[in-house]
């Protein structure tokens, strides 16, 4: 008598219970990371402060209580009030909708650029992956941070005065042209970091079994690189993304300090801390949260950012198991 | 029997910082509908490249086809358009690779990978593809199909997930399977189900087989006739039965050598083939086996030795097979 059990006709093959998918586990494993948690928390209230800013926050950002100048915390101005009479509670709850509204669209526009480039220079190779890559180095040549200011420095006028000469006066006093100037800064000198690493990580993966096994059965290029390619590359990328979210954050930070970032009455927690410094350096301790505070809240977010990637990282690695 | 698949001078080379390298070198063949043909080799002799470079799927670059003919139904496979192409690839033409654990995208569900080349090539919504998918698992005989069909890979084991390939390969009931030693990373148990498989499929379905390996032990009984490939060339080409009864190259010889036999006590040791093949970046001008070969003369350094009929359905490439059959006689 025969033991051998053909696999073809076992009908009580034990069922599996229903594993979640591959994004779901990552997600499990990088939050049991007690930083990456706390840097996760950080960032939903960051976005989530950003998003209702105008519920949450108790007064308007440049709503002057003349009555209340330059006074230390209380009941009705939490972190106190500025020179002008505008609380400070207030005015750092608009600077989280600042600041989340470049990260993102800097990010969307990094995105955008970073990974058509990189994914087709990686792809096709040739004279089109020369291009970009000579090109994405040109920019690397100066140094980044260097390069954004000299960016926002320049085209800053030259837009607001093409704003004012083209009957958009108001937009161009509004404020909102700032934005535009910052975005465009911190995309022009961002995708290339991206573009760059998605390539490399094209690389690696175009070569594998099921990529060559999609491309077999006849599947169009432009469906293997977004559907089998980028898939599978996306995990680092992610994690790239987190920490550049951070440094974006950072670098409106520096930009809006140094004046050539939003403007003032608008609210950046870099342009708070700038208008602060300068009023208050000479009494200084005197009203040293109004410029310790922001730089505070800016350095929580950024290492949420790197926390929360860092922990991605790990829990990306396929060595690790669970 | 028509042909389905003729290839001519087929030449692939692939342009690395250490030269040119001389993958394939001139590969004539011919497929028959519904004919198995094996492609036999040692590691690096070229046999994949020449399915790959049928299927236009090598990379380039490095790599690059210089030149030849790939006739499928009478088409030049090397000339059409990329579109044309990508309609025979999974369609007409399908592939099994090597290794069941990298070969499936480890991102996407089972189903979604076996109905993409249904919904490529036959128009199919996600809805009939899926039904189809699961009647393909049946097909392969994987166990509880419509449970399974939502898994990911890593869900499946290695020959499960070998018959999954097999199962996607055949979704558009191809004329040609190009098997690529499909066999090679599974267990020995798995290997003679497999072969089963595709032995059955290959009735019910009539389709042509290249099935490329180096165990000339798992060919034995699935093919109708053999290519032996010798750096990046074609030596000997021969019915089943001639190769195991009738060899007449060198190699082909020490190949046979080389197997271990149950069915026969053996005295002597199995005889390796000694040395190495030759380095694919600078060719010898003659034979390339000239090194390894216990027949080799004068003219088998200057002249490399082409193709030639030796028998009815019979091919060598070598100067000296008369001596190898007189050798064999003694033995």
């Amino acid at each position: 008598m025969t033991t051998t059990i053909s696999l073809a006709t076992r009908t009580s093959a034990p069922t599996l219970k229903r594993s979640p998918s591959p994004w779901m586990r990552i997600a499990l494993r990088t939050l049991r990371n007690i930083p990456a948690l706390i840097g996760f928390l950080l960032i939903v209230a960051f976005f989530f402060t950003a998003l209702f800013a105008n519920f949450l926050a108790p007064y308007s950002y440049d709503k002057q209580d003349l009555d209340n100048i330059e006074k230390p915390p209380s009941a009705q101005h939490w972190l106190g009030t500025d020179s002008l009479g505008r609380d400070m509670l207030s005015r750092l709850i608009y600077g989280a909708r600042s600041s989340a509204f470049v990260v993102l669209l800097v990010t969307v526009v990094n995105l955008a650029l970073g990974i058509p480039l990189g994914a087709a220079a990686g792809y096709f190779g040739g004279w089109l992956e020369n291009l970009i890559m000579r090109t994405t180095e040109i920019l690397f040549a100066f140094p980044g941070l260097l390069f954004t200011f000299l960016i926002a420095a320049t085209i800053r006028p030259a837009v607001l005065d093409w704003a004012r000469s083209n009957g958009f006066a108001d937009l161009a006093r509004s404020g909102y042209l700032d934005y535009a100037v910052v975005i465009i800064a911190l995309g022009f000198v961002g995708w290339a970091g991206l573009a760059r690493f998605v390539r490399g990580q094209v690389l690696t993966v175009k070569e594998r079994e099921y990529v060559i096994g999609a491309r077999s059965i006849g599947v169009p290029t432009w469906r293997v690189i977004g559907r089998h390619i980028l898939p599978n590359a996306l995990a680092p990328i992610i994690v790239a993304l987190s920490m550049g979210m951070g440094f974006i954050a950072l670098s409106e930070g520096y930009l809006s300090y140094l004046g050539i970032g939003l403007q003032p009455p608008n609210p950046s927690w870099g342009n708070i801390a700038a208008e602060n410094f300068g009023r208050y350096w000479r009494t200084f301790p005197q009203f040293l949260w109004l410029v310790f505070i922001p730089g505070l809240i800016l350095t929580l977010i950024v290492l949420a950012f790197a926390f929360f990637g860092d922990a991605l990282n790990e829990a990306l690695d396929p060595e690790l198991v669970d | 029997m028509g042909t389905l698949l003729e290839v001519k001078d087929l030449r692939t080379e692939f342009h690395t910082q250490d030269g040119v390298v001389h993958a394939v070198n001139g590969v004539t063949f011919a497929v028959d509908e519904g004919e198995t043909l094996g492609l036999v080799g040692e590691s690096g002799c070229g046999k994949s490249v020449s399915v790959l470079s049928v299927m236009r799927l090598i990379p380039q670059p490095p790599g690059k086809i210089a030149g030849g003919q790939v006739l499928f139904q009478g088409r030049d496979l090397l000339t059409v358009d990329d579109e044309e192409i990508r309609s025979v690839r999974g369609n007409k033409i399908a592939m099994v690779f090597q290794d069941p654990m990298t070969s499936l995208n480890p991102v996407l569900t089972i189903d979604t990978q076996i109905g993409e080349s249904l919904e490529l090539h036959l128009g199919m919504t996600k809805e009939q593809a899926r039904k189809r998918s699961v009647e393909l698992l049946k097909m392969v005989g994987i166990p509880e199909a419509e449970g399974r069909i939502e898994d990911y890979p890593h869900q499946f084991s290695g020959g499960m997930r070998q018959r999954v390939m097999i199962a996607m390969a055949l979704s558009c009931t191809p004329q040609l399977l190009i098997a690529d030693e499909p066999t090679t990373a599974l267990d020995v148990t798995i290997l003679a189900q497999i072969i089963d498989i595709v032995k059955r499929l290959k009735r019910e379905l009539g389709m042509a087989i290249i099935w490329i390996t180096h165990d000339l032990g798992v060919i034995a009984g699935l093919a109708d006739r053999i290519n032996v490939m010798y750096a990046g060339f074609i030596i000997e080409t021969a019915p089943v039965k001639e190769i195991f009864g009738n060899p007449l190259h060198p190699y082909t010889l020490g190949l046979l050598g080389s197997i271990p036999r149950l069915d026969e006590t053996r005295k002597e040791k199995l005889t390796p083939i000694e040395g190495l093949p030759p380095d694919l970046v600078t060719m010898p001008t003659g034979c390339p086996f000239y090194d390894r070969c216990r027949f080799r003369t004068e003219k088998c350094l200057h002249e490399n030795p082409p193709l030639e009929v030796s028998a009815v359905r019979h091919s060598v490439a070598c100067w000296n097979w008369q001596d190898v059959v007189k050798a064999r006689g003694r033995a």
